[in-house]
């Protein structure tokens, strides 16, 4: 599927909340969300064919926001460290919902990529393994194993604290 | 001490992804048959989805249609750091005015992004199709900013905002508007107009008007006129 910049801009108005929805739920940082909500448009502006091998349009907005979002949080965290500064707690929602969003983004900027967008569909969108493979194009075994690797950082992690 | 993450922060039977589908009509006929029998008994479900429909009402903001790179970010800021205010006010100068009625300090800049090099347009500025351009505006006060324009074929557009009706800016100096565009192959002399309202101004109207000779400009808007050649 390939989209002219009119198409693209109906898109963003039918589709832009789905975006915002999870940059606000993965960054906790409202600028930050809607900084990736612009971006991701904007790549696809850039690059409309990106969408011509998607099964799935939705499917294609999660991987974009995914992966925008998985590393405007290791290069804050990657400043932060290199300024020797604490990364500014973001502001979680309100409740257990609220802390465990907290506690999964400061564990995403550890894990290496597949793994940390693995757990993101996991536990953020509720996926299962085999909607995981189908994003990640990869087998549920594979996703069953990086799934793993999260609870054994998360372990470790524990460990250390 | 890190807390043990168990589940899943998501907590309904179908995952975020099939909601967001079902809720852009993405589903196959099969699949959202399935999901509405799923719903009529599963509470959960059903207050994801309406958790996830109220989302999709949000007024989103203009797109920028030509998000300029951060290294032409960097570029435009230090332009305009260098070039001063008031030098800026020298090369805000309108390009070929006509009909023009300016008051106060209400002006429009644009800047050019041509194969990646950004420079700040002066009068009587050539650009080439496929460039970008992005416009900042020095207002006087808060208000409403739109800027349209008349391509060489006589078709109007509006540039910015993306919405139907003016945007609201607050008073500054320079300030880059949020939407850029890029320029198509309709080779000529472009118009520009730039509108600075105490209202939320629909343009629409104004759209229609510049196409057929206009515009009849509200009469508490300021107004500023460009043009730039294309080639």
């Amino acid at each position: 599927m390939t989209l002219d910049a009119a198409a693209i801009e109906r898109l963003y108005r039918s589709h832009g909340h789905i975006v915002l929805r999870r940059a606000r739920a993965l960054l906790g940082s409202e600028p930050d969300a809607q900084e990736a909500l612009q971006e991701v448009f904007a790549a696809l502006l850039r690059a409309p064919h990106s969408l011509r091998s998607a099964a799935s349009v939705v499917g294609w907005l999660y991987q974009s926001t995914t992966h925008f979002c998985l590393n405007l949080i290791r290069n804050q965290r990657t400043g932060a460290r290199l300024l020797q500064v604490a990364p500014t707690p973001a502001p979680a929602a309100a409740g257990c919902r609220g802390e465990a969003l907290a506690e999964l983004r400061s564990l995403l900027s550890r894990l290496p990529a597949e793994a940390a967008t693995a757990a993101v569909y996991h536990h953020l969108d509720g996926m299962t393994h085999e909607e995981i493979a189908g994003l990640l194009g990869c087998s549920r075994r594979k996703v069953g194993y990086l799934l793993e690797r999260v609870q054994q950082s998360l372990a470790r992690l524990e460990q250390s604290a | 001490m890190i807390p043990s993450l168990a589940g899943r922060t998501w907590n309904a039977c179908f995952s975020a992804l099939q909601l967001d589908r079902f809720v852009t009509a993405e589903m196959t006929e099969g699949e959202a048959e399935r999901l509405r029998v799923h719903l009529t008994g599963c509470a959960r479900c059903r207050t994801a989805l309406d958790e996830l429909r109220a989302g999709s009402e949000e007024r989103l903001p203009p797109l920028r249609v030509v998000p300029l790179s951060p290294r032409s970010r960097v570029r435009i800021r230090a332009a305009a750091a260098a070039v001063g205010i008031a030098a800026a006010a020298s090369l805000l100068v309108m390009v070929r005015p006509f009909g023009v009625r300016t008051k106060g300090s209400f002006a429009l800049a644009m800047y050019v992004d041509h194969a990646g090099e950004v420079r700040r347009a002066a009068p009587g500025e050539v650009v080439a199709p496929g460039d970008a351009v992005r416009f900042a505006v020095s207002a006087p006060a808060d208000g409403y900013v739109a800027v349209l324009s008349l391509d060489p074929k006589g078709r109007a557009f509006v540039y910015f905002p993306a919405g139907g009706r003016a945007e609201r800016v607050q008073a500054g100096s320079d300030l880059p508007l949020p939407l850029g565009t890029r320029l198509d192959e309709t080779v000529g002399e472009e118009r520009i107009v730039g509108l600075f309202c105490p209202s939320a101004v629909e343009l629409e109207p104004l759209r229609l008007q510049l196409e057929q000779g206009g515009p009849a400009v509200p009469g508490d808007c300021q107004v500023t006129r460009w043009s730039f050649v294309k080639r």
